[in-house]
């Protein structure tokens, strides 16, 4: 019907508008901001979280971690979201490989457009990443990664939630040494951070006077027995065994120093440091090889932990049926401070939340955050520098790491003893 | 100064005994070793394509196994066959469905698309490893708890059944190629599959066979080393790596080449983290004297220690 014309779709020859019309008009356009600023408010904000989630990498627990980012943003989401809007994570598989991860970091910044990133595992994949997001501004939180480089290299987008290998290190070998034991062997995994590590304990260890033998291992190895039995004849013995191994040949490592009867004995003790030691499947695979092994839990400790850290360890308990570890918990509080960070800064300006983060005073599950700004030691810069340490020792098998009785520091120790050897009272 | 040669005997003894300790050990890690890589082999003999896909048939192989007994509550011994016979199944559906473009006289290029159909099949294994099974490792129960302890020699009993167990796999293995009537058809096949189809044997039948035989011997050797040393969905990587350099060693195609030479791999790593002077470099470097004795056997003998001619599919 070409000729009909309705009101709707007349020509109306220009400059003789209705009156009517014109009003719509422009009622139309002066709501036009508004309706777009109601459409931005609905928008999601973007956050990235890069980990492994598949081999090479610590799949294991980059699993469990991404499991605890995606509570917390359903936690955040459930109570409004930030600045009104709804947060929305996207995942990245690092798997654990420094190529992989700077891919990914791209990724999420070009692609995903996010406008933070947490999360990350391993500290060779971190360094690759954070190149990324210095590059183009992107505040990244970095969660259980540990080597000094992170925040020593200053980037001003880099923060660090974990403790660094300088913390926890230092702790450990300052243990060895109060703990009294006088002849040490050391396997460490060939990469940054288990150089890094050694080279630390070995440092303590040194200005102590204690005598120690360390080898380095390729991470992917499950078969040390030749090795142990090259431990268990050195004469004179060798009186504590600690290996610095986050990989899958961490329970194999062991399984294999027990069954030898090399550690845990009453003459040599055994340490596993790396985070494999509390995680949900330790005993499965250790069983009673696990009993009086030492580890770090970067956890806070049960006695300290807070209505916040009880209800995050209930609802993970729940949903996962495994008790988070540290760096679960870690990753958990790595979304919280971002999603804080974000809220206090206004915006999701870049810049706004790199400063609100150099402010922050948010109680986590892990503790109440904040972040130096020194830079000396190197560091130190936009690290948690309170991030909690303890080092446990299973007193049973199956026990779980928060009721391990705690050995180091003294101040949260709940046990009077520095170590307990096999058969002791 | 009469006690001076006795504590020479003493510490000479205690030393034979260290060595012994050791060989015994690599010799355990060696037949396994020996066990994955003889299967790689009879599919490079029959197929003429490097399997890398090989090791996530020794991972999945270490599930199967794993399940059986979890599910099904069968005893860890028979679910090593269960897992045998499953990775068997495995392998010729994979076969089947992604490897007969091989035997096509119209595929060009069929070595590159080997390694190419392996390598996609070793991702998607180990991806639907993750899947199925989680990114946790799991440890099935023992064979046999504890351990032998006879004098100084402790090794558990996992490890001696895993070697047994691997050493009846290996003769039989020889066994069935050498005295039976598969076996040698099989090897007609790997000869010239043309001479072999004049005498009437189907070359297709005896492709599946290979892959699948292949397959059940990395997967039997996933299923013994599981309770020594966990199952993660990664766990095929350096035997794989591992597998390679010994069938290289044994003279690609020959499946007593590669039995020696797993045998000869597993003992000299063992002996090198016992005897290299430095002891804080002896496991970093055990590998990679493995790949020392690769490189001084293949420049004396640049066909491996029994290396065969047809090494590439007609």
């Amino acid at each position: 019907m070409p000729n009909q014309k309705s009101p709707e779709n007349a020509v109306v020859p220009a400059g003789r508008l209705p009156r009517r019309n014109v009003l719509t008009a422009a009622g139309a356009a002066a709501a036009l901001p508004l309706l777009g600023r109601r459409a931005r408010a609905a928008d999601p904000i973007r956050i990235g979280w890069v980990g492994p989630l598949s081999p090479p990498g610590g799949y294991a627990e980059g699993t469990n971690m991404k499991n605890a980012a995606a509570l917390a943003a359903e936690e955040v989401n459930a109570h409004g979201g930030v600045l009104g809007r709804p947060v929305e994570i996207t995942y990245a598989d690092t798997r654990g490989m420094p190529a992989e991860g700077r891919t990914a970091a791209e990724r999420l910044v070009q692609e995903d457009k996010v406008v933070a990133v947490f999360g990350e595992f391993h500290s060779p994949v971190a360094l690759a990443e954070m190149e990324v997001f210095h590059k183009y501004g992107i505040p990244f939180m970095a969660c259980d990664v540990w080597s000094d480089q992170i925040t020593a290299k200053g980037y001003p987008e880099v923060f660090r939630n974990a403790p660094a290998v300088s913390l926890i290190d230092v702790a450990i070998g300052q243990w060895m040494v109060a703990a009294g034991f006088k002849n040490v062997a050391i396997i460490a995994e060939k990469d940054d951070v288990g150089l890094s590590a050694r080279t630390i304990v070995q440092q303590e260890l040194t200005n102590a006077g204690v005598k120690f033998t360390a080898v380095d291992a390729d991470p992917n190895l499950t078969d040390f027995t030749a090795q142990i039995l090259r431990f268990k004849s050195a004469s004179p013995a060798y009186d504590f065994f600690i290996s610095i191994y986050a990989e899958a040949g961490a329970y194999p490592m062991i399984r294999q120093s027990h069954d030898l009867g090399f550690a845990p004995t009453p003459g040599c003790g055994i340490y596993n440091s790396g985070g494999e030691s509390v995680d949900p499947t330790f005993w499965q695979n250790v069983g009673e090889a696990g009993k009086y092994l030492v580890t770090e839990n970067v956890g806070l400790p049960k006695a300290a932990w807070t209505d916040k850290t009880k209800a995050f360890v209930a609802e993970y308990h729940k949903r996962y049926n495994a008790d988070p570890s540290g760096a679960v918990m870690e990753s958990y509080d790595g979304g919280g401070l971002l999603f804080d960070a974000i809220r206090r800064a206004g915006s999701t300006d870049a810049k706004a939340i790199i400063h609100a983060l150099e402010t922050t005073n948010y109680a986590g599950v892990r503790g109440q955050y904040s972040f130096s700004t020194s830079h000396e030691p190197a560091w130190h810069y936009h690290q948690f520098l309170n991030a909690p340490l303890t080092l446990l020792q299973y007193a049973e098998t199956n026990q779980g790491q928060a009721d391990a009785p705690i050995v180091w520091p003294r101040k949260f120790a709940t046990v009077p003893y520095l170590y307990k050897k096999p058969g002791a009272a | 100064m009469a006690s001076r040669p006795g504590m020479r005997d003493d510490a000479r003894g205690l030393m034979a005994d260290y060595l012994l300790i050791q060989a015994l050990n690599g010799l355990t890690v060696g037949i396994i070793y020996a066990v994955i890589a003889a299967g790689l082999t009879v599919i490079f003999s029959i197929l003429k394509i490097v399997n890398f896909a090989h090791g996530e048939f020794y991972m999945m192989g270490g599930y199967f196994s794993y399940f059986a007994i979890a599910l099904f509550g069968i005893p860890p011994l028979l679910a090593v066959v269960a897992a045998m016979l499953v990775s068997f199944a495995l392998s010729i559906v994979a076969e089947r469905t992604l490897l007969t473009p091989l035997y096509s006289p119209t595929t060009e290029r069929k070595g590159d698309y080997g390694i190419l159909v392996t390598f996609g099949i070793s991702i998607f294994l180990r991806n639907i490893a993750l899947i199925i099974y989680g990114p946790y490792p799991l440890r099935p129960p023992s064979f046999f708890s504890g351990a032998l302890i006879a004098g100084p020699l402790i090794m558990t009993w996992d490890r001696v059944f895993a070697g047994g167990a691997g050493i009846l796999l290996l003769i039989a293995l020889v066994w069935f190629m050498q005295r039976t009537p598969w076996g040698e058809a099989l090897n007609a096949v790997s000869q010239s599959r043309e001479s072999a189809a004049i005498v009437g044997i189907d070359d297709q039948r005896f492709y599946m066979l290979a892959f699948g035989l292949g397959g059940a011997l990395a997967g039997g050797a996933g299923a013994l080393v599981g309770p020594i040393y966990s199952l993660s969905p990664s766990m095929g990587l350096i035997p794989d790596t591992q597998a390679f350099a010994i069938v290289i060693l044994g003279g690609m195609g020959s499946v007593s080449g590669s039995i020696l030479a797993g045998l000869l791999i597993g003992v000299s790593e063992s002996m090198f983290v016992a005897l290299f002077p430095d002891p804080s470099r002896s496991l970093t470097y055990a590998q990679a004297f493995s790949l020392v004795i690769l490189m001084i056997v293949l420049l004396v003998r640049p066909t491996g220690l029994f290396g065969r001619v047809h090494t590439s599919m007609d």
